[in-house]
């Protein structure tokens, strides 16, 4: 380290010490005069061995403390670099040297767990929906949004949390760890825009060495320094791609595009779907937007050009928008539409279902297509499920169905300890066969495989209360052969194979 | 149309085919017109001038980026019906006004820019009224001013007299300055104007349509913006971005989009949602956003610092605007992720709408433009989403996109992405196979699929099929091959501890044990490779060479908590239960919150430190999960936010907790029934807690089985010192929670045999067994009943039933062998007691397969 940057460090320490709190704002802008200043701190951050971290540390915390955003987004723009510090040391098992980073950074992310009245502070976020009005839009144009269950379960706007409360830390441990450093990038990520060229910079660096050392691909990279693996969490990628994203759309092209590649290299590795499925979107949707490498300080990329407003689509092709005014034919009908029709469909079902699953079907079957329909389906359908409740607690009652049902219970249960796999195979066959059936019916569209996916709560919600005893014996029989879930979708209902 | 109009009815026609731009009525109307009264001839001239004007620019549109061409013979008729109008000066201050804006608008077209902007100076603009003028006339002066503006973009600065105001500054940089901020005014006016054009044209429309309906309307939809309206409402944002000016390209965005949508800017406000989304998830951050309804900060670093000395300031006023979205509880965004989700959505219906779903060849262009509008929008969509978790929400309109996924290998992979992180495991499986279809050779597909088949969905001949598919791409698969090995080694791991026949169960070991050991040669770096050798290495109890691995994993990966785990499990199988213990501790100080760890810890300490510090560690684990779990605020009860819910997303979170949790704390063996079990287990304590309110919350299961697991773990520790009360006080606690658990009863059961009531344990244990039929520890229990019931046969064949499901529980061969001697068949009972013996020499204190086997 040159005495000069060393002089030029020690000013810096010593001159905020002496600052009255009234010249603290005007001092927080003078700092981005000092033009050597950033280098100098970046290389005493980088020798881990200098006798002036200590202190530089302390008085980035001190920045930090002080609440004057300039001055914490100065501590901010070290960030990338104290992470690399930090995680490279503690990988190379080297338990020195990295106290006051620890301390440092542990110090930021205590100050913004909590909001200014000590109480743990929540970061939430409104999830928009088209079907409340809005500064952009109003309902009534956007046409029929699908019902899928989703809408209808967030009818209106729905506040979520995604991050916090998270708890206080005093030290790092290896499970806290990556819940504190992704924290911490997350409050980089917000201060982006603030954020200088080498901050980018040395955080395109900081993601491609954490990704690929100790990988064959650090030699592709010809990066010589620790070579160990570094454990990484999927949220922590998924924040420095973010970091990443920013970097490549604001002049890091190259670096930005490197690290890109890094992360997505090790988010394969380690089979992450999060950080695979946002890395993937970033580089599809800058795939067609030619970046350009702004050698300007401070250059954007960031372009838009006159667009035509007229539909590039043309006229006669069948569209979405174009296939909603039609009919189709009855059978296939997914929007029923008068009463008849509904009487009439159900009378079908009536006749499909026994042929199908022979003579020996129990009320329980029919809850399981029930619920299933009503998954897919809209209002209509679920009119049309009610109908089919009543039908099978109609058989209910009948006593002779009942006593045969019952008959039958007694058997299973007797069996269900020595049933082996095979034998129940039929049964689960009969029963996916008769859940394509009754869906078929009701609609063709391919969404009837996403039957499979109904967690168990909605298989009970949706059923009627009388229903329950009924699914109790399906699992009590399905119960010894769960590996044949995987050929009948319809069973992985009661299983819940998905929580 | 014969019958001649009368003169308001005539002009009101006049007005309307001028609105709807139908240029080919307006001859006969003129001729009606002229045919009334003499002083309409320079209407006529005017309306001909203007009708022919118009024609030509639609038969020659002019394209962006492209200059006119200068002068055309078609225009010197134009020019002639103008100048005609212009000259006699008898029209109407209006029309003399409108005459000045058409010539105007022709010298652009010739390419004399001058003379148009020395005709908008004749008219003074600012003061055209837009309050009460016909629609026509609103679009007339929205095209002017754009035409000035483009105009005044071409004639260089230096000619200050062509500048409207005149000024004539000394400094030049000043009137550059000037000049700009004219130029974007004039296009900021222009587009404003254009929007109220094209309100108040569609009003008139479905006005016209709802009073004459007979009449062949025009055809709405042909209704086209034209070049100067175009250029209108984007040059000024355009010019905002070049100049580096983020901050006002951003609010002239927000201006367009807020105004009401227009069935002719459909297609303009798809387009800038979508920019403006970018613009905030590329350029923006939280700190440095400002909502819509916001002044934009006066300083902000999105704006070229180069320029930010001279702002350019909004200074104009109209004395009507385009109509903006209003009413009551208007959502308006506060935060960048919020505002570019809402125009992705929007943005989103758009192109959704647009799907182009036949598939002829024909319609080959219009179907690649949808799909590359569509997604782009699910890429941002994608992006803003993954920033925030909420990749719930994200597979839902992923599978929205399904409509253009068609062979389309980007979208299948990005559904089945966000489905596996939204946990929805059996559907994600389903897509990857059809990603697989479209993209045999990549090795990550299979490789995610067989992460889901060991993991959620325990489907292990499924992953066997995806992990052979990654092993029979051979050297293609590069990176991944050891990874393929080490996958199809942990299906051949899991399925060897499903199998109840014991050939079967070796055949699988063996197996497994091959594959890791493949996978270990493969990538002798990875530490995973070596653990999980070393875990199959002690499954099948081979404990020196598995002690040998663990230490090779644990020198790759110093603070790996599975390795650790493992180590002192075989510590333990050695009985250095000291060590263990120590171990353990170790671990714990970098895993504080591992539940599996400090279960482990809870057997070790009764066994070398006395049931009291077992007990301390169990209130430690209490106050664990109570930090832990508590922390949510069940306010913020939104889909998939909570920290509970965020704790079944994370990863390393089930690892620690699922599987130990339902598999026994006895005999561990995960079984395929006893997953079963579980999730009847799920199921029911669900309907149970949705009859009776005392039950916990609705919510995932994870954090309650933890806690039920705790309880049961502080009730052995209570059986273990004979204290059946407080033991029952502990079980019920867990029983709350779950009351129909398989471990719940079995506790009970040994509760009852703790007090001597032999009849009520038996009926415990058999309501177990009648949950989870494999569950070994309870089996155990049931045949040393039997057993004392003297009933030996149903006991002998209750513990081989046993040991079919876990040939390696001693205390099971154990009593096996006190049975048989029991009937006299010493020389069998010899040899279970042989290979008890044996196999509690190498019996660790809590089974290995405790620790979880994930990919």
């Amino acid at each position: 380290m040159l005495a000069m940057d060393q002089g030029v460090v020690e000013e810096w320490l010593s001159e905020f010490k002496t600052l009255p709190d009234s010249a603290v704002s005007t001092y927080a802008a003078s700092l981005k005069e000092k033009g050597s200043l950033v280098p100098a701190i970046y290389k005493v951050i980088r020798e881990n061995y200098s006798d002036l971290l200590e202190p530089v540390c302390h008085q980035l915390f001190e920045f930090y403390r002080s609440g004057e955003p300039q001055l914490q987004r100065f501590t901010l723009q070290f960030l990338p670099e104290l992470l690399w510090s930090l995680l490279s040391v503690s990988a190379a098992r080297d338990p020195h040297n990295s106290g006051c980073i620890e301390a440092l950074l542990l110090g930021i992310y205590n100050l913004e767990i909590v909001d200014k009245d000590g109480q743990s502070k929540v970061l939430s976020f409104t999830v928009p929906s088209l079907s409340k009005p809005s500064v952009y839009h109003e309902p009534s144009a956007i046409g029929s949004i699908a019902l899928t269950e989703g809408a209808l379960a967030n009818h209106g706007l729905s506040r979520v949390v995604y991050s916090g409360p998270h708890l206080q830390r005093e030290t790092f441990t290896a499970q806290n760890r990556f819940e504190v450093l992704t924290f911490l990038l997350l409050c980089y990520n917000g201060a982006l825009s603030y954020m200088t060229c080498n901050s980018l910079q040395s955080l395109c660096q900081f993601s491609s060495r954490v990704c690929i050392c100790g990988y064959p691909r650090q030699q592709m990279r010809r990066y010589k320094g620790i070579s160990t693996r570094l454990t990484v969490t999927s949220e922590f990628l998924v924040q420095l791609i973010t970091g990443i994203h920013y970097a490549l759309c604001n002049g890091e092209v190259e670096l930005g595009s490197k690290a890109l590649d890094d992360v997505l290299y090790r988010a394969q590795l380690e089979l992450f779907p999060e950080a695979l499925l946002v890395g993937n979107a970033i580089r599809s949707s800058l795939h067609g937007a030619a970046l350009k490498s702004n050698n300007k300080e401070g250059a954007r990329s960031i372009q838009v050009e006159i667009t035509p407003t007229s539909s590039r689509i043309s006229r006669n092709a069948v569209t979405s928008l174009s296939i909603r005014g039609h009919r189709w034919k009855r059978h296939d009908a997914v929007d029923l539409g008068s009463p008849d029709e509904l009487m009439d469909i159900s009378e079908v079902d009536e006749g499909v279902w026994p042929g199908v699953v022979g003579p020996d079907m129990t009320p329980p079957t029919i809850t399981i297509s029930n619920s299933i329909t009503t998954l897919n389906l809209g209002a209509k359908a679920m009119k049309k499920c009610r109908l089919g409740g009543r039908n099978s607690k109609d058989k209910e009652t009948s006593p002779l169905t009942t006593g045969r049902a019952a008959s039958e219970n007694t058997e299973h249960a007797v069996k269900r300890l020595t049933l082996t796999s095979s034998q129940s195979v039929p049964k689960a066959g009969a029963l996916t066969s008769l859940t394509r059936t009754a869906s078929a019916v009701f609609s063709r569209s391919f969404e009837h495989v996403a039957g499979s996916n109904a967690p168990p709560s909605t298989n009970h919600n949706t059923c009627e209360a009388a229903l329950y005893s009924c699914s109790l014996q399906e699992e009590g029989y399905l119960s010894p052969a769960p590996n044949h879930t995987q050929r009948s979708p319809s069973i992985s209902v009661h299983l819940g194979s998905d929580l | 149309m014969t019958a001649r109009k009368s003169g308001s009815r005539l002009e009101t026609e006049i007005e309307r085919c001028r609105s709807e731009a139908q240029w080919d009525k307006i001859p006969e109307l003129v001729r009606q017109l002229s045919a009334k009264l003499i002083s309409n001839d320079d209407l006529g001239e005017l309306l001909q001038g203007e009708c022919k004007l118009q024609t030509y620019l639609k038969e020659n549109p002019i394209k962006q980026g492209a200059s006119p061409r200068g002068p055309r013979p078609k225009l010197l008729e134009v020019r002639k019906h103008l100048t005609a109008a212009l000259d006699r000066g008898n029209l109407k201050a209006d029309y003399l006004q409108e005459a000045s804006l058409l010539m105007g608008k022709l010298c652009y077209v010739e390419g004399e820019y001058r003379d148009a902007l020395g005709h908008y100076s004749r008219v003074t603009m600012e003061e055209m009224q837009l309050v009460g003028a016909p629609v026509y006339r609103l679009s007339m002066i929205a095209e002017a001013y754009a035409t000035k503006g483009l105009c005044l973009e071409k004639v260089p600065a230096a000619s200050p007299s062509l500048s409207n105001k005149n000024t004539g500054s000394p400094s030049s940089n000043r009137s550059t300055t000037d000049r700009e901020q004219d130029i974007i005014t004039c296009y900021e006016k222009s587009g404003d104007i254009a929007l109220l054009y094209l309100q108040e044209a569609e009003k008139a429309l479905s006005a016209g349509i709802q009073n004459r309906s007979p009449k062949p309307g025009p055809t709405a939809q042909d209704q086209e913006l034209g070049y100067f309206l175009e250029t209108g409402l984007q040059r000024a944002h355009v010019i905002h971005f070049k100049n580096g000016n983020l901050t006002h390209g951003v609010g002239r965005f927000r201006e367009i989009l807020r105004a009401v949508e227009t069935r002719t800017t459909q297609n303009l406000r798809m387009t800038i949602a979508r920019q403006l989304a970018e613009i905030l998830l590329r350029g923006m951050c939280e700190q440095s956003y400002w909502s819509p309804v916001e002044d934009p900060p006066t300083v902000s670093p999105l704006d070229d610092p180069t320029r930010q000395g001279h702002t350019l300031s909004k200074n104009y006023s109209l004395s009507r605007r385009p109509r903006v979205y209003s009413g009551e509880n208007l959502f308006c965004p506060q935060e960048n992720t919020e505002e570019a989700l809402l125009l992705l959505l929007i943005s989103e219906s758009m192109a959704n709408r647009d799907a182009v779903l036949s598939r002829i060849p024909e319609h080959n262009n219009d179907r690649i433009i949808s799909l590359q509008s569509a997604s782009v929008v699910y890429d941002l969509l994608t992006i803003a989403l993954g920033r925030r978790g909420q990749y719930e929400m994200l597979s839902e309109c992923l599978e929205r996109a399904m409509k253009f996924a068609f062979e389309e290998f980007h979208l299948w992979y990005q559904l089945a992405l966000s489905l596996m992180a939204a946990g929805r495991s059996a559907r994600a499986v389903k897509v990857l196979k059809e990603c697989i279809r479209l993209k045999p050779d990549d090795p990550t597909i299979p490789l995610l699929a067989v992460k889901l088949c060991i993991g959620p969905l325990h489907w292990l001949d499924e992953g066997e099929c995806f992990a052979k598919m990654v092993i029979d791409m051979g050297e293609k698969a590069a990176e991944f091959r050891a990874k393929g090995y080490l996958a199809i080694g942990l299906v051949y791991s899991l399925k060897a501890t499903d199998a109840s026949l014991r050939s079967m169960q070796e055949d699988y070991q063996r197996k497994a044990l091959g594959a890791f050991q493949r996978a270990q040669s493969l990538s002798p770096t990875d530490h995973l490779a070596a653990f999980y050798l070393a875990l199959q290495l002690a499954v099948s109890r081979q404990i020196p060479e598995a002690l040998g691995y663990v230490r090779q994993a644990l020198q790759l990966q110093g603070d790996d908590v599975h390795s650790l785990h493992l180590l002192a499990l075989l510590l333990s199988a050695q009985k250095h239960y000291h060590d263990g213990l120590n171990i353990i501790e170790m671990a714990l100080s970098e895993y504080p919150e591992n539940f599996n760890l400090l279960y482990t810890k809870v057997k070790l300490e009764s066994m070398c430190r006395g049931p009291e510090e077992a007990l301390l560690t169990c209130k430690h684990m209490l106050q664990i999960w109570k930090s832990f779990y508590n922390l949510t605020n069940p306010s913020d009860s939104g889909r998939g936010s909570s920290l509970l819910d965020r704790a079944i997303a994370d990863r390393r979170q089930i690892n620690a907790m699922t599987l130990p949790d339902f598999s026994d704390p006895e005999t561990g063996s995960v079984h395929a029934t006893s997953i079963a079990a579980s999730r009847v287990e799920q199921a029911l304590s669900e309907v149970a807690s949705s009859l009776q309110s005392s039950a916990p919350k609705h919510g995932p299961l994870h954090p309650w089985m933890t806690l039920a697991q705790i309880w049961l773990h502080a009730a052995e520790v209570y059986i273990s010192m004979s204290k059946p009360a407080e033991a029952t006080a502990c079980t019920q606690e867990a029983s709350n929670l779950f009351p129909t658990s398989h471990n719940v009863l079995y506790m009970r059961g040994q509760i009852a045999e703790l007090r001597g009531n032999i009849d009520e344990a038996k009926r415990w244990y058999e309501e177990a067994l009648s949950i989870n039929p494999t569950h070994v520890k309870t089996m155990q229990r049931l045949g040393l009943i039997l057993h004392q019931l003297q009933r030996y046969s149903l006991s002998e064949k209750v513990l081989r039933d046993a040991v079919q499901v876990n040939s390696t529980a001693h205390d099971v061969w154990n009593s096996l062998g006190e049975v048989l001697q029991a009937q006299g068949n010493a020389a069998a009972a010899t040899e279970c007691f042989l290979t008890a013996l044996e196999l509690e020499a190498s019996s660790p204190i809590l089974p290995f397969t405790i620790i979880p086997r994930a990919l």
